[in-house]
């Protein structure tokens, strides 16, 4: 089941296209990292969701429910860390999430557990400091506290991870992980190392569509290029071993071989079973006594499919 | 219901924390002090700037000089300090941003309009008591005349055309850029009210006859009954400001 339904959405501002018949499934329990690059619009998906900005067509459903732009009541189990969370100055950080405590309805007993919970999480715990003296970093992480505090179903995370020193976004990136299966989490981001982490979906926005939908494994399996990289040391004879390996192109084992000189490598691509060319392959190196020192089977980063798919 | 309570308690907490609810209070109370002062002061100030060559004699001040001081006080000073104030009450959380992180956790936006009108109305009320109760008690040390029995009945047309005010302001940010479009469509809309003032007929059913007769009321001397509709038209204006003040934030990009 999921839990955000986004269907043929569209967005303009004036004249400016930002989306074009966007569909988004966000499946309900899991980490949804959703990336693309800057002006790609993803802050504005994220504020449609939560009725904060109006479509120009299409409609969005949160939990079975349709929003409405404006008051809507979707917004009952969503928590929301906006790009730059924007809090009452002159209140501490504690002042403040007993605030939010109070206005979602936790009892008094539970919000004081929550709030120290929650504060020792984000590491700002007896700070009694006005939230006027906080840096950038502070309130990325009391924006991250009062989002979780009240345990929503659905939690909407925007770059979170921007403004956060290599630590905190470690942290952080931790934190989110812990709350797997206690909420869904959609977060955006364009650190593509993030998403890879923690997430185990991911969706690629790109010129108004989501131009790739799916789980990681599923992405990687798409994307996936079948290719072996081989390392010799100083001494072997490459010469023998580039023969060697243009006769396994005559043979239709595998398909192209690229040598790259300096690293003494050799990258091969195939488009038949791993373990069937894999074996082949050294066999006939062991055939012409030419040992690599390492053989490996080649794994796509979500890097390099992310930059294939938005080319 | 309980919701308004919390966001009331965050209105005094801003108010207090950001000075302005201390400014008030000074403000009224000086006021308050000021009005009996004034009154009887003034005669022996026109005395002393034009000497003996005055050739009227200045009648002794009662206590009507007194309250017509308090009368004059409140809206010149008191309801144009509040106005000031709090003329960004609505446009300051929508532009900062302040509101999104509450109303995306189902913080509804009527909740934020009743209780910011709640908690106006409130401390008008307290900071004119305030004024009242310190005029009240100098008052009557001071003057020892019964010129003026309606006291309660006097200024209790005052406190609605406060209200009316809150709510315009109110109105008035919740549709404004920032707290200068506020202040600006606020004090077009008393000027209107000025202005209609012009006509006679209206004058029954003017808002602004509550801050200009109270004299009157506080002597007898007019029967409070006549501007009955000058009262319910201030009160249901105030219901209709609150109505489209919601109106508006639910559809209002934060
Ligand atoms: N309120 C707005 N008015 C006009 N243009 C906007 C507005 N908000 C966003 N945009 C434009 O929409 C595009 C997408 O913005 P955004 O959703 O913030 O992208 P992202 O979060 O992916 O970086 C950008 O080109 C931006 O300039
Ligand atoms: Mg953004």
């Amino acid at each position: 089941m999921n839990i955000i339904e986004v269907k043929n959405v569209s967005k303009s501002f004036g004249s400016k296209q930002v989306l074009d018949g966007l569909h988004l499934g966000v499946p309900k329990g899991s980490i949804f990292g959703f990336v693309g690059g800057n002006g790609a619009g993803k802050t504005t998906t994220m504020k449609l969701i939560l009725g904060l900005e109006e479509t120009t067509k299409g409609d969005i459903f949160v939990g079975g429910e349709k929003v409405t732009f404006g008051n809507t009541k979707t917004n009952r189990i969503t928590g929301y860390l906006p790009d730059v969370p924007e809090f009452y100055p002159y209140m501490s950080a504690e002042e403040y999430l007993t605030f939010c405590g109070e206005f979602t309805g936790l009892k008094k007993a539970e919000r004081k557990q929550r709030i120290k919970e929650t504060l020792t999480l984000v590491g700002l715990e007896g700070n009694k400091k006005r939230i006027k003296g906080f840096s950038r970093g502070m309130k990325q992480r009391l924006g991250i506290a009062q989002a979780m505090l009240n345990n929503p179903e659905l939690l909407i995370c925007d770059e979170p991870t921007s403004a956060l020193d290599p630590e905190g976004r470690n942290e952080f990136l931790e934190l989110l992980a812990s709350l797997k299966g206690k909420m869904t989490i959609l977060f955006s981001t364009h650190i593509l190392g993030d998403v890879e982490r923690i997430c185990d979906y991911v969706g690629i926005l790109d010129e108004g569509k989501l131009k790739v939908s799916s789980s990681i494994e599923a992405l990687k399996q798409t994307y996936a290029k079948s290719q072996i990289e081989l390392s010799f040391d100083e001494a072997a004879d490459f010469s023998i071993l580039i023969a060697e390996l243009n006769a396994l192109i005559e043979q239709e084992i595998i398909t192209e071989v690229e040598k790259i000189n300096e690293q003494n490598q050799v990258i091969i691509s195939y488009n038949k079973d791993y373990t069937d060319v894999a074996g082949v392959l050294l066999e006939s190196l062991i055939a012409k006594k030419i040992m690599p020192v390492s053989l490996r089977k080649m794994n796509p980063s979500l890097e390099s499919i992310f930059l294939e798919v938005i080319r | 219901m309980k919701n308004i309570y919390y966001f009331s308690k965050k209105e005094f907490l801003e108010s207090w924390r950001t000075s302005r609810l201390l400014i008030l209070m000074i403000i009224f109370l000086i006021l308050g002090i000021m009005n009996p002062l004034i009154a009887i002061l003034t005669p022996d100030i026109i005395q002393m700037s034009f000497g003996d060559s005055l050739p009227v004699n200045i009648p002794e001040p009662t206590s009507l000089d007194s309250w017509g001081q308090f009368y004059q006080n409140m809206t010149q000073m008191g309801l144009i300090v509040i106005t000031l104030l709090f003329s960004g009450t609505m446009s300051g959380e929508v532009s900062k941003g302040t509101l999104i992180n509450l109303v995306t956790k189902g913080l509804k936006r009527s909740t934020v309009v009743i209780s910011k009108s709640i908690y106006l109305i409130l401390q008008w009320s307290f900071c004119m008591l305030l004024a009242f109760f310190v005029t009240w008690a100098y008052t009557l040390y001071y003057f020892t005349d019964d010129n003026s029995p309606h006291v309660f009945l006097a200024v209790f047309p005052l406190w609605i055309f406060g209200i009316l005010l809150i709510t315009t302001i109110l109105l008035t940010s919740t549709v404004s850029k920032n707290s200068y479009e506020g202040l600006l469509l606020t004090g077009g809309f008393v000027v209107l009210l000025f202005v209609m003032n012009i006509f006679d007929k209206f004058e029954r059913y003017n808002p602004i006859t509550l801050t200009s007769e109270n004299i009157n009321f506080l002597q007898g001397a007019s029967n409070i009954g006549n501007y009955m509709p000058a009262m319910l038209i201030s009160f249901f204006l105030s219901l209709l400001f609150i109505y489209l003040s919601i109106v508006i934030l639910n559809k209002k990009k934060l």
